[in-house]
């Protein structure tokens, strides 16, 4: 049903609110006086004099995903709250249940679970968009939403701009559902997309990174250089599959048997497991052959998987930091048995910076960002960085594996005269930083520092203000996550690429969307667009 | 389900009309052709939905409801929640309204917050109300000295928890005053010594613990010369020696530091200005200028005249840990699961998520929880979404409970009730046997329920129920409504009534007493002033994998038998008998002025027969897993 019914008042708000739109649109760079935001002129004044006259013209943030929706105003450092997807989410209106005998997936659950269905209620969608139900997943946006404003935010839902951070790779569906939802619901005058990976680096001063993203479904690398995406990668080990490991981990340990866990179904609690996994999931520093070395008789007392309301459990410490290992790293699988989109992480980071042109190579690998739920899994972020850096040393940045290969390099090394034979092999000891560098990438800056050429002075007296960046090492540089990214851009005034009009979006919906990508030329300093011509709008990366 | 046997629901007709989508149609019939294979069996009415693919957009009407697909615990609401609008005569639930705030307050000291306030305070009280951050029980105001008790006012002050007896001294906060707690606790978490807190503590938002921004380049442009790698090491090595910043802070140092260079670079020809001044980096002086001015204009004014340089100025990143880098440090982590080995730390002393939700995003451990300002609750009006006609209307004070305006939907639309009909007539308390079946009710025997429906308005009511005979789902439950239609009385007066005749309820008393133990198929079971009861005959189904299944059950489980356990394991409530009944009234009301689109015909006497369609859920009991 279309949402407002022609009337003399509706006609006398669209008016006001187009004349709105101009002002905002011709939004200058510098800071200026806020605008003072009248959101429905005609009805507004009747009821509630006070809330027009807040500062509504903060734009609201979303960040969502899979388990959990982040909301809060721009320009604060944290969202105001962190709302998940759980069962109890989506009880229906009166039922208590989660109160009355305590969170559902605390206890045990009375028959083990596929593990499958074991995460399926707790999650708003899944990528693979033939598995969800679209209308359900309206329902849940539109309670999650209604009831942040409502209860967090404490704001008129719809009167300000939406700022949506969401992932680069979403179905069209999908997207399509959540803005026809937003904008059929309440009227937002308009709703921008952010891309999660590039704000993640924006919320770590930086231009150019490999964002790793450890979210729910699977782990994404992408490689941001000045701030376009450059390439993603991605793999399906991620938190999701960890979780269900643990599950299956406890399921062992309340059933009694340490040993091999032979289940296949899970009969511990989700919300226990990911407890358990917030709290105590763990990750060794390096592929340890000798288990128990460390501490073997180290034992934890958590709620006992078999009764967590009640008793305590002894579990050996490095027992926890199994999942982890097993999920994330596939310690003990060679490379070429993993399924392109079962790679383990380090091996994920490793091909998306060996699929990099060099020099922004060199640029993002120093510049490696971890965000997601997984990046607080402690040690987790040291073991890949040391294990991507072990597979540099091995491998050098060449994409030719194999014995052949080893083969042809013999033959040729027994050409060569023995004094060249340094500059071909890529193990150059980790003591020289700038060692990823092949002899089939002169490009590589970092390679040309020795010789300095006249140029290269001339170039370097005159940047002597600015600071050479580091490149060449790895190096991990700690981000405030994408919701902060995306506070920090809209506070600064600065205009994502994707901004969606609700008139246009909902006369076309996401055809309305130009397909020429390159339509808003991208202002080449910021790598934003700051304002411009807003007579049709793009998907930019989501087209 | 979480109400006590037995319960209704009303399903909102907002549920009918999908989220308009210009590219939809397309895709949802994409999606209802292939359902994924666990929503197939609980999917309406399998048979209807393939029989009528092609011309389902004609046919939505004629859909059953089904209580259990998982759409539906989305528009269906207790009665009493439900609101009426007026205008669109239509049934609004919290899916078809707008809210607007009225007032904002705080639930604990209930002080209304001036709307201006709201935003600065975070949304939460500024006062003294503080919640637990580990139980999330309100906090008490507490003075240390309480044990000698000789001072009344003495002494350093602590919030301390009645139930978990949690106190702010466990992460050593003390306040000197026992008033403005607020302000006392966001300047000792801003200025605390950080090598005595988490790094997560301290979230400054004041500018003053960054370094300076000058000294922080001369750093940097003295060995850039150099080496750059040089200099980055030790602009990075100078990171742990300064105190790690916390989230505040180090959003506040990346936000100047775009704002400097978003200005440095938009307007180029401050770099001739400062390098004349010697300050060494085009930054600096600009980032001076912007401690003074917000606006980029007044250093254009000094500037702006000189000609600019060739090449724009690129924007850079962050470079220094003042300007919001932080490069992670290799022992942090390693430090962190040490702690987590330690024996003190334990399951308890790590924050759980529902702790953690409400606190700052890297707080791990519980002693980094902070005490949570009370959040602030609303008074909000509410209106129709397509029609802006407002529904409710709270006075603005807290303190009042008081509502101006409220149509709420049981003024209009007849409030059902269930009650199951007692087996034996003869008992002498019929109410008291049947409370303790519903939540096991024998498959395959039948009962009988009593459904009244409570007429509110004034007008007379004209009822006609309908009900799939057997309920969708796996479970086949057979209904049957013994008298279909029927009318309701209006809500008149409960003294003309008493003043008429004071023997109306005595009537109906004895008449219902006649009537007891014999439901009959086309009559009413009993009926009053402004209600009616009629009785509902159902035939609880087999539960599948019962030991009591028969032919019906054995023909939906051979279907889908691989993954009965996990369907079973997911629809927890499968054993919950939940009738959906459809509801339609149509009444003569009076025409009201502006009324001409929903009245079908007018009567000769300025009577406009309105009607009214919506669905119910009627939660009869639980099914017995076996005989």
């Amino acid at each position: 049903m279309s949402s407002d019914t022609p009337s003399m008042g509706a006609s006398k708000r669209t008016s006001a609110t187009s004349g709105l739109r101009n002002i905002q649109t011709a939004r200058p760079v510098s800071p200026h006086t806020p605008q003072p935001h009248s959101g429905n002129p005609s009805f507004a004044s009747s009821t509630s004099p006070g809330s027009t006259f807040r500062s509504e013209d903060d734009a609201i943030i979303f960040e969502i995903g899979a388990r959990w929706l982040r909301a809060g105003f721009e320009g604060s450092s944290a969202p105001v709250c962190v709302v998940g997807f759980g069962p109890e989410d989506s009880r229906r209106a009166g039922d208590y249940r989660g109160w009355i005998q305590g969170s559902s997936g605390a206890g045990r659950l009375a028959q083990p679970v596929d593990i499958e269905e074991w995460t399926r209620t707790y999650e708003l969608w899944r990528p693979d968009s033939r598995e969800i139900d679209l209308g359900l997943v309206e329902d849940k946006i539109e309670r999650a939403f209604r009831e942040t404003y409502n209860q967090f935010l404490l704001t008129d839902a719809g009167t300000s701009r939406l700022v949506l951070v969401l992932p680069s790779l979403m179905p069209h569906p999908l997207l399509s559902s959540l803005l026809s939802t937003l904008f059929s619901r309440w009227r937002f005058p308009s709703a921008t997309l952010l891309s999660s990976a590039t704000m993640s680096a924006t919320a770590a001063g930086l231009r150019s990174a490999l964002v790793v993203d450890l979210g729910w479904a699977e782990t994404t690398a992408t490689a941001i250089y000045e701030y376009r995406e450059m390439t993603t990668k991605r793999t399906t080990r991620s938190m999701k599959h960890l979780m269900q490991e643990m599950g299956l981990l406890l399921t062992g340990f309340a059933s009694g048997n340490q040993g091999t866990e032979t289940v296949d179904k899970i009969s511990v609690g989700f919300a226990y497991c990911e407890e358990v996994v917030s709290r105590f999931a763990w990750c060794k520093s390096q592929a340890e052959e000798d288990e128990n070395l460390d501490e073997p008789g180290l034992k934890l007392s958590i709620p006992s998987p078999a009764n967590p309301e009640e008793e305590y459990m002894d579990v050996p410490f490095s027992r926890l930091a199994e999942p982890t290992e097993k999920v994330l790293f596939a310690p003990g699988v060679a490379e070429h048995e993993l399924d392109d989109e079962e790679k383990s992480l380090p091996l994920l980071v490793y091909n998306t910076l060996l699929s990099l042109y060099p020099d922004a190579r060199g640029t993002c690998m120093s510049r490696i960002v971890f965000v997601g739920g997984g990046s607080r899994i402690p040690g987790l972020r040291q073991r890949v960085l040391k294990e991507v850096s072990f597979l540099i040393d091995r491998h050098g940045w060449s994409p030719i594996r194999g014995k052949a290969l080893e083969r042809q390099r013999q033959r040729l090394e027994e050409l060569r005269l023995s004094a060249q034979k340094a500059s071909n092999q890529p193990e150059i000891p980790k003591s020289n930083v700038e060692a990823p560098s092949s002899d089939d990438e002169r490009a590589d800056p970092s390679k040309e520092v020795p010789e300095i050429d006249f140029v290269e002075q001339k170039l370097r007296r005159q940047n002597k203000d600015i600071p050479v960046p580091i490149q060449g090492v790895l190096r991990e540089v700690e981000s405030l996550g994408p919701w902060a990214g995306a506070s920090l851009t809209t506070s600064l005034k600065i205009r994502g690429m994707v901004e969606i009009e609700r008139e246009k979006f909902l006369q076309h919906g996401l055809a309305g969307a130009t397909r020429d990508i390159d339509h808003p030329v991208p202002d080449r300093r910021s790598g934003l667009r700051s304002g411009g011509d807003r007579s049709s709008w793009t998907l930019a990366g989501w087209a | 389900m979480s109400r006590p046997f037995p319960y209704t629901y009303i399903s909102c007709p907002c549920a009918d009309t999908p989220v308009p989508d210009p590219a939809r149609k397309r895709r949802s019939r994409e999606s209802t052709q292939k359902p994924p294979p666990e929503q197939a069996n609980t999917d309406q009415d399998k048979k209807l939905s393939a029989k009528d693919e092609q011309e389902e957009e004609d046919e939505d009407e004629e859909h059953t409801f089904d209580p259990r697909s998982p759409r539906s615990n989305f528009s269906l609401y207790p009665p009493e929640q439900l609101l009426y609008c007026e205008e669109c005569h239509q049934i609004k639930c919290p899916r078809c309204i707008t809210e607007e705030i009225v007032s904002w307050y705080c639930p604990s000291c209930l002080f209304e917050t001036p709307s201006s306030m709201v935003r600065s305070d975070g949304n939460r009280c500024g006062r003294n109300c503080f919640n637990c951050p580990v139980c999330t029980a309100p906090l008490a105001v507490t003075t240390i000295e309480n044990a000698t008790g000789n001072g009344p006012q003495q002494g350093p002050w602590v919030l301390s928890c009645g139930y978990c007896l949690w106190t702010t001294l466990d992460i050593g906060i003390k306040f000197d005053k026992p008033t403005n707690i607020r302000s006392q606790l966001q300047k000792m978490t801003d200025s605390t010594a950080p090598a005595s807190f988490d790094r997560s503590r301290q979230a400054s938002r004041s500018y003053g613990d960054l370094k300076h921004p000058l000294s922080s380049y001369a750093s940097i442009d003295g060995q850039s010369n150099a080496s750059e790698r040089d200099g980055e090491q030790a602009a990075s090595k100078e990171d742990p020696a300064a105190p790690p910043m916390g989230m505040d802070a180090r959003f506040a140092a990346l936000k100047n530091f775009y704002r400097t260079q978003i200005a440095e670079t938009s307007n180029s020809a401050n770099d001739r200005l400062s390098s004349e001044f010697g300050f060494s980096s085009p930054g600096a002086l600009n980032r001076l200028m912007s401690l003074y001015t917000t606006s980029s204009r007044l250093s254009g004014l000094y500037g702006g005249n000189k000609k600019p340089k060739s090449k724009p100025p690129v924007m850079r990143e962050a470079l220094t840990a003042s300007e919001g880098l932080l490069i992670a440090s290799e022992n942090n982590e390693a430090d962190i699961i040490a702690r987590l080995q330690s024996p003190e730390c334990g399951w308890d002393g790590m924050a759980s998520i529902d702790q953690r939700a409400t606190q700052s995003p890297d707080v791990r451990f519980v002693d980094d929880l902070l005490p949570l300002p009370v959040l602030l609750r609303t008074k909000r009006a509410k209106r129709c979404k397509s029609c802006k006609h407002i529904l409710v209307k709270p006075e603005s004070k807290p303190q009042s409970t008081r509502f101006r305006i409220r149509l709420i939907a049981l003024s209009y639309i007849p409030l059902p009730t269930l009650r199951p009909l007692a087996l034996s007539s003869t008992s002498a308390l019929p109410a008291m046997a049947p409370t303790s079946d519903l939540n096991s009710l024998p498959p395959l025997r039948p009962i009988h329920v009593l459904l009244t429906l409570k007429n509110h308005m004034f007008d007379p009511v004209r009822i006609t129920l309908a009900t799939p005979p057997v309920t969708p789902g796996r479970v086949a439950t057979k209904v049957t409504v013994l008298s279909p239609q029927f009318e309701i009385g209006a809500n008149s007066d409960v003294w003309d009534e008493a003043l008429q005749g004071g023997s109306a309820p005595l009537t109906s008393e004895s008449r219902s007493g006649a009537q007891r133990g014999v439901p009959e198929a086309g009559k009413v079971w009993d009926k009053g002033r402004n209600w009616t009861t009629v009785v509902l005959e159902v035939v609880p189904g087999t539960l599948p994998g019962s030991s009591a299944e028969n032919g019906n059950g054995d023909a939906d489980t051979e279907t889908n038998d691989v993954d009965v356990s996990a369907i079973a394991a997911s629809r927890q409530d499968e054993d919950v008998l939940e009738i959906p009944v459809f509801v339609h009234m149509d009444w003569d009301a009076d025409a009201q002025l502006d009324q001409q689109n929903v009245g079908k015909g007018s009567k000769p006497d300025d009577k406009v027969t309105r009607e009214l369609a919506y669905w119910m859920v009627l939660g009869v009991g639980r099914i017995q897993a076996s005989l």
